[in-house]
C-alpha cells in the first residue's frame, strides 16, 4: 500500500490506483461492476464462487478479479469472449439449485443473481426438467433472520461477516460438495446485536429478514439517505419508503463512519417514524383551550408572547431533532437569561468487534454532540427546576417531559403528550424521516439526512418554525430562511464550531467539524 | 415454505457427561503441546471424542468448542465435512467398503452386498437390528491393488472377497 | 500382490528394497541397514548445501504436480524470521494410488529420515505427516517408529508429529492439508500467497509428498549423479517410481522402475497383463485425476513426465489403473465423477454444482433416458470446470469425462441410442 501508484488498462480504459488495490476496484474506477458474489469490500476474500472471472494478458488463464492485485501495464477484459464464457458458466451452475421462486422471494428487483443473470447469463437451462432441484426446508436462524437454503449459493458472505467482522462465528458451511448449506449449530442463534446485516449482504434471498418478509417488493421502494437515530455513533442509512411509509432500515455505506454495516437496534428503530397520532395543525391556547389555527397566527401568537417576556428561558430539548433546530431555538432567545439543556436515554453498548470504532453507543441519541456544540447542556433535571420559575419555557419534542413552569410554555413536537396541553401554543413539527437537516455524531461529523416521506397535514421543519419566529422577533438580520441548506449555512456562519462547512459540502458523506469543542454559551 | 430444521439428533434428556475429564484430558493437553495454536487440536479432540462416544453428538461438539475455545456452529462446520466422523450413533462395528472405480471393477459391489446379507444391516447406512454392525459404501480407502479393501472399525482389511465376508462377520462378533 | 512380493528382475529397487522385510521397520533394523546415517550426516551440513545436492538429482514431487524438489525448497526464506513448518503429504487418497501407503508400512523411518532432513534444510523446526484417517495400520507402525526414533534422539532439535486425517480426499491438495492441520475446514485456499511465504499457521511452509521424502536420504548417500542417472527416457525425469498398479491385471501392486520405463512393460511383464481372455482397453496412467489413454497409448506411453505428456495425460501420482475390454467405461467413469461429488469441498461453483451434475447427466445416459446433445452438455460444463477453480479438483473430475467422450464415444452412443441395455443406477 501506500502512494505508489499503478497504471492499468480496463476494458481500454486506462486508470491509476494505488498499489494493493484488487483488479474488481480498480474496475470501478473504470465504470467497469464485474459481476461477483463472494467478494464484498467489507468482508475478507474469499475467491471462491468464481464470478468474477476476467481476461488478464499475458495470464496463462481467466483470473478472478477479486483476488488478484493491480499491477503496473496490465490490460483487463472483462468482455472478452472467453471471460463471458467463463461467467456465463458460473451463472448457469449457480441456478441449477436455485429456484424460480422471485415472484414469492423478497430479493427479487435487488437479486444479484438476477441483474447478472439478466446481464450475461444463459437464456434458458440445460438442466431441469431432467434433473431435481436440492431441496431443504426453511430454518430459523435468530430473532429477524430466516435462511431459505434452496435459493443459497454459498458465497459465505454472512459466513465470513459473523466469524470476522462480528467475531462470532455461528454460522458455518455444513457438508460438503453440491449437499453443502449454511448450518448453525442446534443450540446456537443468530441473535447478535448486529446479526440483521448478514441480510443485506446475502446477495441472493436465501437470508431474509423477518420484519421485512413479503413487506413490499423491491421495485416498489423508495430510497433516501438518512442517518440512523438509535445512538451516537451516527451510521449513514437509507430508509425505504412504500407510499409515505417507511418501511425497512438499510446501512449506506460511509468507511468513516459505519463501513458497510449498521446494529439490529438502528434497523428496527423506525416504526415510531410511521406514527399515525401526530399533531397536524399549530394549536394557540385562547379561552383557556389550545385551539388549532394556520402557522401565520401561531408565530403571531408566538412571537407576541415571548416579545414581552423579560427574565429567564429554558429551553428542554432533544438530542433527536436537527442541529439547524436546535441552532434556531438557541437564537430565538439570544438576549435573554438562558438555559438549555437535554436528556440521553442510555442502553447497553455494543460493538461490532472487527470494526474499530463502530457500536451501537450506551447513548441512544444522534445529535447529542450537535447540542452541546452549541451550548445546550446535559444538567436536564436543573434546567427541569429552573423551568418553573422561567419566563418561557420551550420544551422540543420531549413528549415525555415532566415540566411545570408558572411561565409561558411553548410545546414544540411531533406528537401531542398530556402535559403539553397546558402549553400556550402548541407547533407541529416534522420528524427525522420527513426533513432535511443534520446530525453530529459522537465524533464530531456533522451529517445530513434527507427527506423520505411527506410530513402530515401542517407539520413543519423544526429549523423552519424557529427560524420564522427568530424572523419575527428581530425583522431576521438575514431574512427567511427557506431551505436546509440555508438555514445550515446560517449556522455555520455563526458559530466557531462548525465555521468553514457549507451544506453543499456535507454531500453524502458528512464532514468533522473543524472544531469540535463545546461553544461559550 | 415450510420451517423446519436439518435433522439432528435430540439430545438426550439425561445430564451430560463431558468426554474431557481424566485420561482424554490429558491426553488433549498433550495434543496441545504440538500445535501453536488450540483450534489445531480441533481435528484429534473430534477423534477422541469419536473413540469414547462412538460418535459425536452436537453437545460433545459444544463441549469439544469450549474446551478449545471455538464456537460450537464452528466445530460442526469442520466436524460436516470429514466423513469419517459420525454425526449420528452407529452399530458396534463399522464397516467401510472401497467401491471406488479400481475397485468396483474388480468386484467390490459384491462385497457389499456379502456384507449387508451377513450383517444384517441389510441397508447401506442402516445399523442392523442387533445394533452390532453398520455397512456402508466409502470413496477409495487407497489400496486400490489389494480391492477390495474394506476398514472394520480400525481394522484395515486387503483384498476381501465375498466368499470370506462370513469368516470376517463371525470374527467380530 | 501383498508383501513380501518377489521383486521382478526389470525393476530398480530403490524405495522399496526393504519391502517386506519386517525387521526394517524397527528403529534397530533400520540402522542396521544403514538408516539415520545419512541425517546424522546432513544435520551437520549447511542447508543449502543439501538444497542443492536435492535439486541437482532432478528429484521431483512424486504426489503429482512434479514441481522441482530442490526448487521447491529454494522457495523458503534463507534469512529466518518466523517458525518454519514443513508438512509430509501422506494423504494418499488419489484412487489407484497406494504407494505412500507401502512406504510407511515397510520403510516408515525412510520417510522419517527423509522428512527430518528436509526440515534442516529448508530451517522448519516442526514436521507434521498429515496421514489420512483411513490408513489405521500405517498409522500405526509410523506412530511406533517415531517414538523409537525420537527415543534414539536422531531428529536433535527438530520435532515430528503425526496428524490423522479424518475422510476428506481434497486434504492431499497441499493448502487444503494446511487448513486441516489447522483445524479447520480442509478448504483448499487461493493464493497467493504460496506456503513459502504463508503457508501452515500462516508461517513459512514446505509440502512435500512421502515417496519424495522417502528417496532423500539415498539421494545424498550415493549422490545426486547417481539418482540423475536413474533415467531411461528424458533426462528431466529422474530416480525412481513407485508405481501403483490396480485394476484388471493379473499381479496388481507397487512395482519400483526407473523414470522412462515403458508402460507397456509394466503392465505385461512385471503385472501379468490383463486376465487371460481379455484384451486391454484403456489404462488410467497417473491416477484417476489425469486423461484416460486407450490401448494404443497405453502400450507405446513411457513412464515419464514428459512421456505420459506425449501421449495427452499426465504422470501424477503414479497410480495406475487398468481396464481390459470387459469394461463399461461409461459406468467408470461416472463411478470417477461421483467420487470428485463426494469430494468436492464446496467453495467454487464450478466445482460443487459442476461435479454433481456432471454425475447426474452421466448417470442419466446409463439408465437409457440420454440425449445426443448430453455428450456435449458434458463437455461445456468440463470446459467451465477446467482451470477456473481454486484447486484442480473439478479439473480432475474433468479429465476422465472429456478423454473418455473422445475415445470412448461409440460407448457413450450406445446407451443414448438403446443400443446398449440400460442399467439402473443407484
Amino acid at each position: 500500500m501506500g502512494d505508489e501508484l499503478l497504471n492499468l488498462t480496463i476494458d481500454g480504459v486506462r486508470v491509476s490506483v494505488p498499489k494493493g488495490t484488487l483488479v474488481i476496484e480498480a474496475a470501478k474506477q473504470a465504470g467497469v461492476l464485474v459481476p461477483h458474489y463472494c467478494y464484498h469490500p467489507g468482508l475478507p476474500v474469499a475467491g471462491l464462487c468464481r464470478m468474477c472471472l476476467v481476461e488478464i494478458e499475458k495470464a496463462p488463464k481467466l483470473q478472478i478479479a477479486c483476488a488478484t492485485q493491480a499491477a503496473e501495464g496490465m490490460v483487463v477484459r472483462t468482455q472478452s469472449p472467453q471471460a463471458k464464457s467463463g461467467r456465463m458458466g458460473v451463472l448457469e451452475l449457480l441456478l441449477i439449485n436455485h429456484p424460480l421462486d422471485c415472484p414469492i422471494c423478497d430479493q427479487a428487483g435487488e437479486c444479484e443473481l438476477q441483474d447478472f443473470t439478466f446481464q450475461e447469463g444463459r437464456p434458458a437451462t440445460r438442466y431441469s426438467p431432467h434433473y431435481a432441484k436440492r431441496f431443504n426446508p426453511v430454518e430459523d436462524f435468530g430473532p429477524d433472520v430466516l435462511y431459505v437454503p434452496n435459493r443459497c449459493i454459498l458465497c459465505t458472505r454472512c459466513v465470513r461477516f459473523m466469524e470476522d467482522v462480528a467475531k462470532e462465528p455461528v454460522l458455518n458451511v455444513s457438508e460438503r460438495g453440491d449437499r453443502a448449506y449454511i448450518g448453525i449449530h442446534s443450540e446456537g442463534r443468530l441473535d447478535h446485536p448486529w446479526a440483521g446485516n448478514v441480510v443485506d449482504l446475502c446477495p441472493v434471498g436465501s437470508l431474509l429478514s423477518k420484519d421485512f418478509l413479503h413487506k413490499a417488493r423491491a421495485w416498489e421502494l423508495d430510497k433516501t439517505a438518512s442517518i440512523c437515530t438509535g445512538c451516537s455513533q451516527g451510521c449513514n442509512v437509507t430508509l425505504d419508503t412504500r407510499e409515505n411509509v417507511i418501511v425497512r432500515v438499510r446501512p449506506r455505506s460511509n468507511l468513516e463512519v459505519n463501513r458497510f454495516f449498521i446494529c439490529d437496534h438502528g434497523r428496527m428503530n423506525y416504526r415510531w417514524m410511521n406514527r399515525g397520532d401526530r399533531i397536524e395543525a399549530p394549536l394557540v391556547r385562547r379561552g383557556g383551550e389550545l385551539h388549532a389555527t394556520d402557522w401565520d397566527e401561531a408565530l403571531d401568537f408566538v412571537a407576541s408572547r415571548m416579545r414581552g417576556a423579560g427574565g429567564r428561558a429554558v429551553a428542554l430539548v432533544s438530542p433527536r431533532v436537527s442541529t439547524e433546530a436546535l441552532f434556531f431555538a438557541r437564537e430565538l432567545f439570544r438576549g435573554l437569561e438562558w438555559s438549555g439543556a437535554f436528556q440521553v436515554v442510555m442502553g447497553e453498548e455494543a460493538p461490532l468487534a472487527g470494526v474499530p470504532n463502530l457500536a451501537l453507543r450506551a447513548e441512544r441519541a444522534p445529535n447529542a454532540s450537535g447540542a452541546e456544540l452549541l451550548g445546550y447542556s446535559r444538567e436536564y433535571a436543573a434546567a427541569v427546576a429552573t423551568a418553573e420559575t422561567a419566563a418561557v419555557v420551550l420544551v422540543l419534542d420531549e413528549p415525555d417531559i415532566a415540566v411545570r413552569t408558572a411561565g409561558a410554555l411553548i410545546y414544540v413536537g411531533t406528537v401531542l403528550p398530556e402535559r403539553a396541553r397546558d402549553a400556550q401554543a402548541v407547533l407541529p413539527i416534522a420528524n427525522v424521516a420527513e426533513e432535511e437537516g443534520t446530525y453530529v455524531n459522537r465524533d464530531g461529523r456533522v451529517q445530513r439526512y434527507f427527506q423520505a416521506k411527506s410530513a402530515p397535514g401542517m407539520a413543519r421543519p423544526a429549523w423552519w418554525v424557529f427560524s420564522e419566529l427568530v424572523t419575527a422577533l428581530s425583522g431576521g438580520p438575514g431574512g427567511h430562511v427557506g431551505t436546509a441548506a440555508e438555514a445550515f449555512d446560517r449556522l455555520a456562519a455563526s458559530v466557531e464550531a462548525f465555521r468553514g462547512l457549507s451544506y453543499a459540502q456535507l454531500g453524502f458523506g458528512g464532514a468533522p467539524t473543524p472544531v469540535a469543542t463545546v461553544v461559550p454559551a | 415454505m415450510s420451517v423446519g430444521a436439518h435433522p439432528t439428533p435430540q439430545p438426550g434428556t439425561e445430564e451430560y457427561q463431558p468426554v474431557f475429564v481424566g485420561k482424554a484430558l490429558e491426553q488433549l493437553g498433550e495434543i496441545l503441546t504440538r500445535y501453536p495454536t488450540r483450534q489445531a487440536a480441533l481435528l484429534p479432540a473430534l477423534w477422541l471424542v469419536q473413540q469414547a462416544r462412538g460418535w459425536i453428538s452436537d453437545r460433545n461438539m459444544a463441549e469439544v468448542a469450549e474446551v478449545l475455545g471455538l464456537t460450537p456452529a464452528y466445530v460442526k462446520g469442520v466436524v460436516t465435512f470429514y466423513t469419517m466422523y459420525h454425526q449420528h450413533p452407529v452399530g458396534r462395528h463399522f464397516v467401510q467398503v472401497c467401491t471406488t472405480s479400481p475397485c468396483n471393477i474388480c468386484g467390490a459391489e459384491a462385497v457389499v452386498k456379502a456384507f449387508l446379507d451377513a450383517t444384517g444391516a441389510k441397508e447401506l447406512g442402516a445399523t442392523s437390528p442387533d445394533g452390532k454392525w453398520t455397512v456402508i459404501e466409502v470413496e477409495c480407502l487407497g489400496a486400490c491393488g489389494f480391492a477390495t479393501p474394506v476398514l472394520i472399525n480400525d481394522d484395515f482389511i486387503e483384498s476381501v472377497t465375498p466368499d470370506k465376508v462370513s469368516d470376517l462377520v463371525r470374527k467380530y462378533k | 500382490m501383498g508383501y513380501p512380493h518377489k521383486p521382478h528382475p526389470k525393476e530398480t529397487l530403490v524405495l522399496s528394497k526393504h519391502f517386506g522385510e519386517a525387521d526394517a521397520r524397527t528403529y534397530k533394523g533400520w540402522v542396521k541397514r544403514g538408516g539415520y546415517e545419512m541425517l546424522a550426516h546432513a544435520l551437520t551440513m549447511e542447508p543449502a548445501r543439501i538444497i542443492d545436492s536435492v535439486k541437482e538429482s532432478g528429484l521431483r514431487g512424486r504426489g503429482g504436480a512434479g514441481f522441482p524438489t530442490g526448487l521447491k525448497w529454494s522457495f523458503m526464506p534463507k534469512e529466518k524470521k518466523k517458525p518454519h513448518y514443513l508438512c509430509v503429504n501422506a494423504d494418499e487418497s488419489e484412487p489407484g494410488t497406494f504407494k505412500d501407503r507401502e512406504i510407511m508400512r515397510w520403510t516408515p523411518h525412510a520417510l522419517l529420515e527423509g522428512a527430518a532432513i528436509a526440515a534442516h534444510a529448508i530451517q522448519a523446526e516442526v514436521v507434521y505427516l498429515y496421514i489420512r484417517g483411513e490408513f489405521t495400520e500405517p498409522w500405526a507402525i509410523m506412530e511406533k517408529a517415531l517414538a523409537e526414533a525420537t527415543a534414539a534422539g536422531v531428529f536433535g532439535a527438530i520435532k515430528l508429529y503425526l496428524h490423522r486425517g479424518a475422510g476428506a480426499y481434497i486434504c492431499g491438495e497441499e493448502t487444503a492439508l494446511m487448513n486441516s492441520i489447522e483445524g479447520k475446514r480442509g478448504n483448499p485456499r487461493i493464493k497467493p500467497p504460496f506456503p513459502a511465504a504463508a503457508g501452515v499457521f500462516g508461517m513459512p511452509t514446505t509440502i512435500n509428498n512421502v515417496e519424495t521424502l522417502a528417496a532423500v536420504p539415498l539421494i545424498l548417500k550415493k549422490g545426486p549423479a547417481w539418482y540423475k542417472g536413474l533415467s531411461l527416457a528424458s533426462p528431466k525425469s529422474t530416480g525412481t517410481k513407485l508405481f501403483s498398479v490396480c485394476g484388471h491385471v493379473q499381479r496388481p501392486g507397487n512395482y519400483e522402475v526407473t523414470m522412462g520405463f515403458p508402460l507397456k512393460d509394466l503392465l505385461y511383464e512385471l503385472c501379468g497383463g490383463v486376465p487371460p481372455g481379455r484384451t486391454l482397453k484403456a489404462c488410467i496412467p497417473g491416477g484417476s485425476s489425469v486423461p484416460i489413454l486407450n490401448r494404443e497409448e497405453t502400450e507405446s506411453c513411457l513412464l515419464d513426465y514428459e512421456g505420459v505428456v506425449e501421449k495427452g495425460s499426465m504422470l501424477g501420482s503414479g497410480g495406475v489403473i487398468v481396464f481390459d475390454d470387459s469394461t463399461d467405461m461409461v459406468y467408470q467413469i461416472m463411478r470417477l465423477a461421483r467420487f470428485y461429488a463426494h469430494e468436492s469441498c464446496a467453495q467454487c461453483t464450478q466445482c460443487r454444482e459442476g461435479t454433481a451434475w456432471t454425475t447426474k447427466i452421466l448417470e442419466r445416459i446409463l439408465s437409457g433416458q440420454g440425449k445426443t446433445a448430453d455428450l456435449d452438455l458434458l463437455l461445456d460444463l468440463a470446459e467451465n470446470m477446467t482451470g477456473k477453480t481454486i484447486c484442480v479438483l473439478s479439473d480432475s473430475c474433468a479429465a476422465p469425462v472429456v478423454s473418455g467422450i473422445k475415445k470412448f464415444k461409440q460407448e457413450f452412443e450406445d446407451y443414448i441410442a438403446g443400443r446398449r441395455k440400460p442399467l439402473l443406477v443407484a
